[in-house]
């Protein structure tokens, strides 16, 4: 299946190579989690906010074909 | 001892009064409100004489308390027509609180309605008045370049000012602040109070606290100690450490995008197809490519420091931040992509003296009407320097907000509450903003109740942002915090910490006890905020406002907002819960409608 992956603020260090931006279209094996992604991905091990198609969603959500998944570091303003 | 300066515009006369032991617990909001709420009355004009506007530092103010530098200015509203806190950054609040003044009032009105006045308090807090008629029309870069040239070697000072659109009266006017570096880019915006200031003569004030001893307490050690932990916190929390002082807040534009509930084309859509050009990430890249300066606080004493300067291609200063919801009413909101656009019409609403937000979706409601396409920066700059500034017929229907603009031009779509524009977050896929909005004695406003937090960042816990449950009981908890900090003069911004880091919150209240010798604690501090909000609501009551003014506009329950096609879908009898403390705490305070 293939998503697509956005990493916002400091996280965008962790795409994989290749293009600029901070969205990239990723192939992976059906059944795939969130947590799954962000390990393979090495992010670092603190609190971040994930979203999938614009929903929280946790580590153990499993991705479909066509998702959207965005991770984002503790962010805030106002 | 604290005092309370008033001035009075109708014969110039200024009276010097010793904070009254009834309001000796009372600081920044809770103090403007307890005067507005004695003083004023409900139905006075918001542009005649009764009216009052009071500019108080928190009960922190001064101190080198973390953040403590934020100042509260109180009026009747001209836009809501209810009474009105608004809450600024920049040196005044603490110049205020050396100079020993808890509450300045600016009272009466003068007869001669050409009359501009200069208002100075010096070190030994004696009172200058003198007419400055030949900055009438003045923008607030102008009056601050006029004031520095008055004040020779004088370096410690801060500004208070307003543009051309205060002293026409425009119902979206708002109050500039100077900042540390004498920008007056910090602003009291919401809530039409330039139009206040400017009803009263006032063109300007200046506050000089050059050579002021530092500020004694009570119990200086415990005070320092108190300090450090705060400051710890601050540090520690991501959000406050981390997010805020690389990003500013401009770091939420695609976070809330994500969301669903960033505020497109006039409250049309909840995603931005243009948002990574006005994003935060985006605007840090920019601004360091341009020599911009990317992390600096808008007080002294600001540990968070999530203030930055935005400068043009040749780095020349254009205007502060812009922050997030300037970045959003100004870009998002009127469908513009173009960050260099987006921070031409926040320098002219600086300048010109006209908030921000209401200015934004005025021009997305005015754009909505199908005078202006949307995306259209310069033709909105062009609205705003050639209508607005110069007071032409169009320019003060624009210049009263966008209830006027959208009731002049016959706009469906008209997201206020209160008669005052909604803020950056659309509040049917984030329903706790939503709860916010429609309740706050203020009008929609984000700041008075931040749902944000649970609803979408994942601080202070977790609600489902799409659902009504546990929003109205997290609003409510959120306003009565958020009375409290805007009372003690702290950064609302704080709170990020404070939620997630108990030793933050007892800070508070360490920091008020060293610093006053009154006994403060955490029901104390909960208390003073309900007490702030009881006065707020009771003033409202008596102005007029009913629950059905505690409700959003209807197209929020009824047009779907894409991509999550949500509504809002929280109860009327939710909304009316909010405020089910207010009897309560009135009973105790022993008010029932204002008056003194
Ligand atoms: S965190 Fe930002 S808004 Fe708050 S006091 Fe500091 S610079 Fe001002």
């Amino acid at each position: 299946m293939r998503i697509e992956l956005a990493l916002f603020a400091s996280l965008r260090r962790f795409l994989p190579t290749g293009e600029a931006g901070h969205e990239r279209t990723i192939d992976l094996p059906d059944g795939t989690t969130v947590g799954q992604v962000i390990a393979t991905l090495g992010l670092p091990d603190e609190p971040r906010v994930v979203f999938v198609n614009g929903r929280h969603a946790p580590d153990d959500f499993v991705l479909h074909d066509g998702d959207r998944l965005a991770v984002f570091p503790p962010v805030a303003g106002g | 001892m604290k005092k309370i300066v008033r001035i009075d515009m109708s014969d110039l006369s200024v009276k010097t009064e010793p904070l009254p032991e009834k309001w000796a617990r009372y600081g920044g909001r809770a103090l403007t409100d307890a005067i507005v709420f004695s003083e004023v009355p409900p139905s006075a004009d918001p542009l005649g004489p009764e009216n009052k506007l009071v500019f108080a530092p928190g009960i922190l103010g001064g101190t080198t308390a973390p953040n403590g530098g934020r100042l509260s200015a109180g009026a009747k509203s001209p836009l809501t027509g209810g009474i009105k806190e608004s809450n600024s950054g920049g040196q005044a609040a603490h110049a205020l609180a050396k100079l020993g003044i808890a509450a300045l009032v600016i009272e009466g009105a003068p007869a001669d309605k050409d009359a501009r006045y200069l208002i100075k308090i010096a070190p030994d807090g004696s009172v200058e008045i003198k007419r400055v008629d030949e900055w009438a029309g003045a923008g607030n870069y102008a009056v601050a370049d006029g004031i520095k040239q008055t004040m020779g070697d004088v370096k410690r000072y801060a500004t208070i000012s307003i543009g051309p659109a205060g002293e026409m009266g425009m119902k979206m006017a708002g109050i500039a602040v100077s900042d540390p570096d004498g920008y007056p880019n910090r602003f009291l915006g919401r809530g039409g109070l330039g139009a206040v200031m400017g009803s009263k003569g006032v063109k300007a004030i200046v506050l000089v606290d050059e050579g002021l001893p530092t500020i004694e307490h009570a119990d200086r050690d415990a005070f320092n100690a108190a300090v450090k932990k705060f400051a710890a916190a601050l540090r520690e929390h991501a959000v406050t450490g981390q997010g805020l002082p690389t990003y500013g807040t401009n770091v939420l534009a695609n976070i809330i995008n994500e969301a669903g509930g960033y505020p497109t084309r006039n409250f049309s859509s909840g995603r931005f197809e243009l948002v990574e050009n006005i994003s935060g990430e985006r605007q840090r890249e920019v601004t360091l490519e341009r020599g911009g300066n990317v992390k600096h606080g808008c007080h002294t004493g600001c540990v968070i420091q999530c203030s930055r300067y935005w400068v043009d291609k040749d780095g020349t200063y254009i205007t502060k931040g812009p922050e997030y919801e300037s970045m959003w009413s100004l870009g998002a909101d009127c469908g513009i992509g173009d960050i260099d656009d987006v921070a031409a019409l926040d320098r002219a609403c600086g300048d010109i003296g006209i908030d921000t937000i209401e200015t934004g979706v005025m021009l997305g409601v005015y754009m909505d009407s199908g005078r202006l396409a949307f995306g259209d920066g310069k033709g909105a700059l062009r609205l705003l320097e050639e209508e607005v500034r110069k007071g032409t017929d169009l320019g003060r229907v624009l210049g009263d907000g966008a209830e006027a603009t959208g009731t002049a031009f016959g706009v469906k779509r008209i997201p206020v509450v209160k008669h005052q524009g909604l803020p950056a977050y659309d509040p049917r896929p984030i329903q706790g903003i939503g709860v916010t909005y429609a309740t706050s004695p203020m009008g929609a406003d984000h700041t008075a109740g931040y749902s944000i937090t649970a609803n979408v960042l994942n601080v202070g816990g977790t609600v489902d942002p799409l659902k009504p449950d546990g929003q109205a009981e997290l609003s409510k908890g959120l306003q009565i915090a958020t009375g409290m900090l805007d009372s003690m003069g702290l950064c609302i911004f704080v709170a990020f910490a404070v939620l997630d880091i108990p030793e933050a919150f007892d800070a508070i209240f360490e920091m008020a006890t060293a610093h006053t010798g009154q006994t403060w604690d955490a029901d104390a501090l909960m208390e003073l905020g309900k007490e702030t909000l009881a006065m707020e609501r009771l003033y409202n009551e008596a102005v007029g406002f009913k629950p059905e003014d505690d409700r959003l506009p209807r197209f929020f329950y009824e047009e779907k907002l894409p991509p999550h096609d949500a509504v809002f879908s929280v109860s009327d009898a939710d909304l009316d819960s909010v405020f089910d403390f207010v009897p309560e705490t009135a009973a105790k305070m022993g008010i029932s409608k204002p008056g003194a």
